[in-house]
């Protein structure tokens, strides 16, 4: 029912009533009834109150509905007539419903000296409220943002797109839980995805992509198999894959610190999108040197 | 690895550290290290090439810095900020009435790399112009050349 004035051209108004005589009749108050409108200035316009917000919408503009008056209505600033009906926009061009502003405005200067606040805040600085995507069945709010682009606000995810970097294959896998965080451990303890947040992901997609691709046994250590997970190891496989997967194998060991991760299933993997921008958690498995030092992080903090 | 100082893990964004034949030559130590030339004539320090420092914002081991704009020189006034010194710019401003002029100075903050080492108060440092760094900073250091010492102190007026 919303109708942005520059997707659906607004009926123009006529220019305000004089305050005495009767203004606009039933039938434009019908037409108008539900639309955003608008001045023929563009900004705001003040018009006669007769009837209640249906809703706020995030810059500021209502949409009303209009009522007829009930006889002789005093109205602050106007003088009433009996049958007088009318509508009143009420709309701060460039007002933001949300206090959070991104603007250098408010900061001193680089000499320390206080800056004299003489603009309201633009739109244009707008910042929102942060996402603080957590662990669960995915949910995910669209936001329009400037320029008519949509940001997709992630609330809840339970997967992601990981990459195995050495391997250069990427899977989806579930998230489990949050292991570190370098900027904030509260976002540890809620279990907050961010970028570059250290998560704990399922280790099953890479295991299955592996067995197949190597026919080599991963995060086994000597436990037999179930039958469920042969399928990778022992598919049937015709000459020219065997052939191609023999070749592969050759000298070829997977890290033990990785291994290790393997045999208890999980694996450690850091969030390289925004969830709070794209709606995604995608990310990388942690190898090597990097494994190392978030391993001994987390360790740490355990202790 | 000194260079691991922070709570998050230091790297050079665009070098992949895990590829497996890097896994068979680790022996070495070393990693791939990415460095580039800022151009105009400028020399990229060997500390940049050789050295295990991670900045995202040097303008030599870093991709997302790039210097244009301005290439001013000063003094160095201070180095006690992380990464970053304050520049004293001296001029003479021309007062027409009296045909004369008198001594002015503007201060700014320079961000620099550590492929700078021992840059101390009263060094003559060039710096170059680039994307905004932080508040107040929006130039990069790009050569520093020591100062002579002749027993003048560094407040005193030299003009460039």
């Amino acid at each position: 029912m919303v109708s942005r004035h520059d997707r659906h051209p607004l009926p123009q108004l006529p220019s305000p009533p004089p305050p005495a005589s009767p203004t606009a009749s039933e039938d434009t108050i019908q037409a108008l009834n539900g639309h955003l409108l608008r001045g023929p200035n563009g900004g705001s316009m003040r018009w006669m109150f007769a009837g209640y917000a249906t809703s706020w919408l995030d810059d500021g503009w209502m949409i009303m509905q209009s009522l007829p008056l009930p006889g002789r209505r005093q109205l602050p600033g106007f003088a009433s007539t009996a049958s007088t009906i009318c509508i009143v926009i009420i709309a701060n061009s460039r007002r933001i419903s949300n206090g959070i502003s991104r603007d250098s405005r408010h900061k001193r200067n680089a000499t320390g000296a206080k800056r004299a606040h003489y603009r309201k805040k633009r739109k244009f600085e707008l910042g929102r409220q942060s996402a603080n995507t957590k662990i669960g069945a995915k949910r995910i709010h669209s936001v329009r943002v400037r320029g008519g682009n949509t940001k997709f606000r992630a609330l809840r995810l339970d997967a992601g797109n990981f990459a195995w970097g050495s391997e250069h294959t990427t899977r989806k896998c579930r998230v489990i839980s949050v292991k570190y965080n370098s900027t904030n451990n509260e976002l540890v303890r809620t279990n907050t995805l961010v970028k570059g947040c250290i998560v704990e992901i399922d280790a099953t997609p890479f295991r299955q992509w592996f067995e197949s691709h190597y026919a080599l046994p991963l995060g086994r250590r000597g436990k037999k198999p179930h039958d469920g997970h042969e399928e990778g190891l022992n598919k049937p496989r015709s000459n020219h894959v065997t052939r191609k997967v023999n070749e592969r194998k050759e000298g070829f060991k997977v890290d033990q610190a990785l291994d290790d991760q393997f045999v208890t299933g999980r694996v450690l993997a850091r969030v390289s999108s925004r969830p709070g921008q794209s709606g995604r958690c995608d990310g990388y498995i942690l190898e090597g040197k990097e494994l190392e030092f978030y391993s001994r992080k987390i360790r740490s903090k355990g202790k | 690895m000194a260079e691991q100082t922070e709570r998050a893990y230091q790297y050079q964004p665009g070098v992949f550290q895990n590829t497996k034949l890097a896994a068979k030559k680790k022996s070495s130590g070393a990693l791939k290290r990415w460095y580039c030339d800022v151009g105009l004539g400028f020399k990229t320090p060997k500390e940049a090439i050789e050295g295990t420092y991670i900045d995202k914002k040097c303008p030599f081991t870093s991709g997302t810095i790039s210097i244009r704009g301005r290439i001013l020189t000063g003094v160095v006034v201070s180095t006690k900020m992380k990464r970053t010194i304050v520049i004293r710019r001296e001029y003479l401003h021309y007062i027409p009435k009296y045909n004369r002029y008198e001594k002015r100075h503007k201060n700014l903050s320079a961000h620099l790399s550590p492929a700078f080492i021992g840059v101390e108060a009263g060094d003559q440092v060039t710096v170059g112009q680039c994307r905004p760094i932080s508040k107040t900073v929006r130039f990069n250091v790009l050569k520093v050349q020591k100062k002579i010492v002749k027993g003048a102190g560094a407040k005193q007026f030299t003009k460039f």
